[in-house]
């Protein structure tokens, strides 16, 4: 019997070999959509899951409520560790990454390599994460100032493939010794490390390590078994409050502690300040699963429509089985298996296509995901109940409608009549409609991400950011002499200007706060502090609104001077840019040294950092202790001599470091990766949805055609043209793209408005974004239908008459 | 073997209401040969469908052997054609998708028969109906006659007690006709109950007896044969 299902269901795969394709391709398609988002959702869940005892770890963080809106810091001060350890026995144990930005050079004799990823933590690093070692091991690995651990790729570039242990290698010229090389297993690991230092090696004052404000410290802490870490939370907290808050009578901590599990740090952690980890998303996790469920729903869906609409031509099957005594429930077998079995070749093809297609996703996200059926039996698990799961979903309605049929009804006529399907028919359309709607609600996203994107990139951000070469200042020499530096690089032919400083737009800027003495009283301001020189405003292109700029002839403006930002004349409480100029301002430059100035100028807002962040007050002063980025504003022609240019004035002062620079506008690019890759990821979904969807109705206008043919026939032999008849057949389907649009609208709307709040600067969400997605839904439904409609419509009408 | 009395089939669409059976009654005997004849839309082929169990009555009584079947359940219809009943239509009715051999071994597969039994039959089946050497060809690659032999074939695969034929001779020329009709009267002669839906005098002229109806009414009855049971 099961034989002779699975012939009659190869044979008739092979006999309706047009439908069989669509339904092959467009429920392969579909299952390749989520096989790789499956593929890409569970390497996302895996992260730090296979870190030993990393369910007793937890990362420290910090909330701040300001303007109202809570804002959460990855990194922490020095003294939360401390205590910790020192105060709460629950701890085990407690580690430090120290933030620091910054690339290093390291030297291996003659070879010099800039490395970035390199963590610098407390000997503790390697208790808390007993991350496997390849050569050396983790006990005294950071021990001392002069220890350094290698991961096995940089050890590999430095050392080739020899057992380093032991050897000298220099980072940024300080000598150390190599302890250990970590193996090649920190993919799934929320901190890509290149090498990991001492927090000793840093050499911080032991009066800085006691801060309880300074937020520079990456922190986590491992609870002994069987700790809640709800209560350490809920005491740390109330540590804050109790014995730390008030720490200071004239700046109250207002930070509230949290703590965040380990498993949690990649896909929780998308909305932190300074976050040092790996970062995924869980918002973006969620919706493409659900993109999945929804892709595959449609493809099942489709292939219901397909099914149901193909039985017509399986009715007379029905009546003869049943006339011979088949029972319903073997029919009803016989039909799933069918389905079951277009699954199974389904799925092969889909199995195909991923790893096919996954070179490129693995590419895109920079992952190394891997789908292979022999060495994965899981995914050959997978496959074989996605197959019975989809099989069974698909085949289910159209086997129940198939087996119901009544034999004499259907055998009178050779194909059955749409009469006995009110329904099915309702059914089939509601599908088509499902399956616009989401075609649409995709392209409405997808328009609106495209525009939104543009708009990132492209949004005048008041100030130049083109042919501006960025570099960090090298070497001791360098920084001492940054003076005749820059006056040389302003020789060099093709160099328009330069500007030395910290703070330049898409790169790190320093935050701290600020005084403003009204009336005696002394109120302070959280603000963003652009360490300048005189040519900043020049070199990025910046408009001043009143005022004027640094100048080198007024000796106090080194000392005395400050410009602020258009938003900092306000939030500083000046009103208008006219009204902050001569105001004062002060700035405790440590402990026991201020500086203290009046504003000289304001300057139009610009966007020092990405779109997502409203513009913050900013403060701009001269500061060379703080130099170290270089900005060099090339002229428009010969970019070429001009870099070879800088490159050679940089020889000069710095040979013992090898430049490596970037262009400016690289920084905002790069901010917009994930925006960029939801963008291309969209376009895809939105074609292969469209695609699929179209696939459906396809098969119905065909189907359509199939059943009106007579009527065609007769309407042909009265005098209708083909036009009549084609827009007699395209009628009806165009309906219900209409009405899958007016479905889709408004979930698009709401939808796509919630992922523009994200965003401080965001496009106004565009209307005729609407009108754009019906009418290419329209006009695709309309080129599917149109080719079976002209088809039917320009046959020869006595054929069809006869074959009645 | 068939009994029936006062059958009643009713077709309602939304406008217009069909008496296709009006209070029929007719007894056919085990081993007869019965032809049903009557102008078009007369009834005949409801008639046939309801004895098939293939539709139901609206009223009245169907026996067969014995057993009052009017009203059965889906299942014991299905369990009941497939045990006795075999039938052949004008249309032939094979599935396109099947071979011959696969056809006429459907029923079979439902009765749950053995693959060796099965081959066995259905080698002694096409032998007899002279379908032997087109045993693997699908139904399009055959001739009308040779279409309908199969479906002969596929009717008695079961040894079925009756065969219920439709307008058999319909889609045929006179010679596959006859050729077809001959197998019948073998049929007949080996045993089986036949009620055959014909338009033709010739053809009915085979049966020993022939129901005439008109209107949904049985209006005569004639006998050619002498039917000893
Ligand atoms: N499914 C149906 N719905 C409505 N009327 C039907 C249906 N089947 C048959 N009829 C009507 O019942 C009558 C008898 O039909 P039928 O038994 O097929 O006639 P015959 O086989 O004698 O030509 C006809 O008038 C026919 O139109
Ligand atoms: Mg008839």
């Amino acid at each position: 019997m099961f034989k002779n299902y699975l012939k009659v269901a190869y044979r008739s795969l092979v006999r309706h070999k047009g439908f069989s394709f669509l339904n092959i391709v467009g429920l392969a398609l579909g299952l390749t959509a989520c096989l790789l988002i499956g593929l890409f959702v569970f390497d996302e869940l895996q992260y730090d899951k296979s870190v030993p005892e990393g369910n007793q770890v937890y990362r420290v963080y910090t909330e701040y409520t300001k303007n109202e809106a809570l804002e959460a810091f990855a990194v922490v001060p020095p003294m939360f560790a401390t205590t910790l350890k020192q105060e709460f026995p629950e701890v085990e144990q407690t580690t430090r990454i120290l933030m620091n930005s910054s690339i290093s050079l390291l030297e291996v004799g003659e070879k010099k390599i800039y490395l970035e990823n390199g963590l610098i933590a407390d000997s503790t690093f390697f208790d808390v994460f007993p991350l496997p070692f390849k050569y050396g091991s983790a006990k005294e690995a950071l021990a001392g100032t002069r220890s350094i651990v290698l991961a096995e790729d940089a050890a590999k570039t430095l050392f080739g493939g020899q057992d380093p242990v032991g050897r000298e290698l220099k980072v940024s010229k300080t000598t150390f010794i190599v302890k250990g090389v970590l193996r090649n297993s920190l993919s799934k690991f929320h901190l890509k490390i290149n090498y990991v230092l001492p927090l000793a090696a840093a050499e911080i004052p032991a009066e800085r390590m006691k801060s309880w404000g300074w937020q520079q410290f990456y922190t986590y802490v491992k609870l002994k078994p069987g700790t809640d870490a709800q209560q350490t939370q809920a005491k740390l907290q109330d540590y804050i409050v109790q014995k730390v808050r008030n720490l200071d009578k004239k700046d109250p901590i207002t930070f509230v502690p949290f703590l965040q599990r380990l498993t949690d740090i990649h896909l929780h952690s998308a909305s932190f300040k300074y976050d040092l980890a790996v970062r995924g998303n869980i918002t973006y996790v969620k919706a493409l699963s659900l993109i999945a469920a929804f892709v595959l729903l449609i493809a099942c869906f489709n292939f219901v429509n397909l099914a149901t609409a193909k039985s017509m031509q399986r009715a007379k099957e029905v009546g003869i089985r049943k006339t011979i005594g088949a029972s319903q429930q073997q029919l009803m077998l016989q039909f799933l298996i069918e389905t079951v079995l277009l699954t199974f070749v389904s799925v092969l093809v889909a199995a195909v296509l991923t790893s096919l297609v996954l070179p490129t996703l693995n590419e895109f996200t920079g992952k190394d995901m891997s789908f292979n059926l022999l060495a994965q039996p899981v995914i050959l698990l997978l496959l074989v109940i996605l197959t019975v799961v989809v099989g069974l979903m698909a085949g289910f309605y159209p086997a129940l409608v198939l087996s119901g049929f009544q034999p004499i009804k259907v055998l009178k006529r050779s194909v059955a009549s749409d009469g006995m399907f009110g329904r099915v028919q309702w059914l089939r359309h509601g599908l088509i409609v499902v399956q616009f709607s989401l075609s649409i609600f995709l392209i409405v996203s997808a328009i609106v991400v495209f525009l939104q994107v543009d708009y990132l990139h492209n949004k005048d951000l008041g100030f130049n950011r083109e042919q501006i070469m960025f570099f960090p200042m090298r070497g001791e020499n360098m920084k001492k002499s940054y003076e005749s530096f820059k006056s040389e690089l302003l020789q060099t032919p093709g160099v328009a200007s330069a500007s030395i400083g910290y703070g330049f737009p898409g790169d790190a800027v320093a935050g701290d706060q600020i005084q403003v003495p009204t009336k005696g009283e002394q109120k302070l301001y959280s603000v963003t502090h652009l360490m300048v020189d005189y040519d900043y405003l020049q070199t990025l292109g910046l408009q001043l609104l009143v005022g004027r700029n640094f100048s080198k002839e007024l000796t106090t403006d080194k000392d005395h001077a400050f410009i602020i930002n258009q938003t900092a004349a306000q939030e500083l409480g000046f009103g208008t840019p006219e009204q902050a100029l001569g105001q004062t301002l002060v700035w405790n430059v440590t402990a026991d040294s201020v500086k203290k100035g009046q504003v000289i100028g304001v300057v139009k807002d610009f966007h020092y950092k990405s779109l997502y962040d409203r513009v913050e007050p900013a403060v701009l002063h001269i500061n060379p202790a703080d130099y170290w980025k270089v900005a060099v504003k090339l002229k428009g022609e010969n970019l070429g001599s001009a870099i070879s240019g800088v490159k050679e004035v940089w020889r000069k002062f710095s040979p013992d470091y090898p430049i490596e620079y970037k262009f400016l506008d690289d920084n905002f690019t790069q901010m917009y990766q994930a925006e960029d890759k939801l963008k291309s990821l969209l376009w895809v979904f939105t074609a292969v949805a469209v695609f699929v969807g179209c696939l459906g109705l396809f098969g119905l206008a065909t189907y359509a055609a199939e059943r009106r043919k007579k009527e065609i026939g007769i309407r042909k032999v009265l005098g209708a043209n083909t036009s009549t008849i084609v827009a007699l057949l395209s009628k009806e389907f165009l309906k219900l793209v209409l009405v899958a649009a007016l479905i889709a609208f408004p979930v698009a709307w709401v939808v796509m408005r919630k992922w523009l709040e994200d965003f401080a600067y965001r496009i106004n969400f565009p209307l005729w974004v609407f009108l754009a997605a019906g009418l290419a839904a329209v006009a695709v439904a309309f080129l599917t239908i149109s080719y079976q409609a002209i088809k039917a419509a320009t046959t020869n009408p006595i054929q069809n008459l006869r074959a009645e | 073997m068939i009994k029936i009395e006062n059958l009643e089939k009713v077709y309602r669409t939304e406008e217009v209401e069909t008496k296709a059976l009006n209070k029929v009654s007719l007894t056919v005997n085990e081993g007869e040969f019965v032809a049903i004849m009557g102008p078009s839309g007369c009834g005949k082929s409801t008639l046939l469908n309801i004895i098939g169990l293939l539709d139901e009555p609206d009223g009245g009584s169907l026996k067969f052997a014995g057993t009052e079947i009017a009203h059965y359940t889906e299942r014991k219809r299905a369990d009941l054609r497939k045990r006795n009943l075999g039938f052949v239509f004008q249309s032939f009715n094979l599935i396109d998708e099947l071979t011959v051999v696969e056809n006429v071994e459907l029923p079979l597969i439902y009765l749950g028969v053995s693959a060796a039994e099965r081959k066995e039959k259905v080698d002694k089946v096409l032998e007899k109906m002279q379908i032997m050497h087109r045993r693997n060809h699908f139904p399009q690659q055959l001739s009308g006659g040779q279409q309908q032999r199969v479906a002969v074939a596929r009717a008695v695969i079961n040894s079925p007690r009756l065969i219920l034929a439709d307008e058999p001779t319909g889609n045929l020329d006179s010679s596959n006709g006859n050729e077809v009709m001959e197998l019948l009267t073998e049929l007949n002669e080996a045993g089986t109950t036949i009620i055959m839906v014909t338009h033709s005098e010739h053809d009915a002229r085979y049966a020993h007896r022939v129901i005439r109806l008109l209107d949904g009414e049985v209006v005569m009855e004639n006998v050619h044969k002498q039917f000893t049971a």
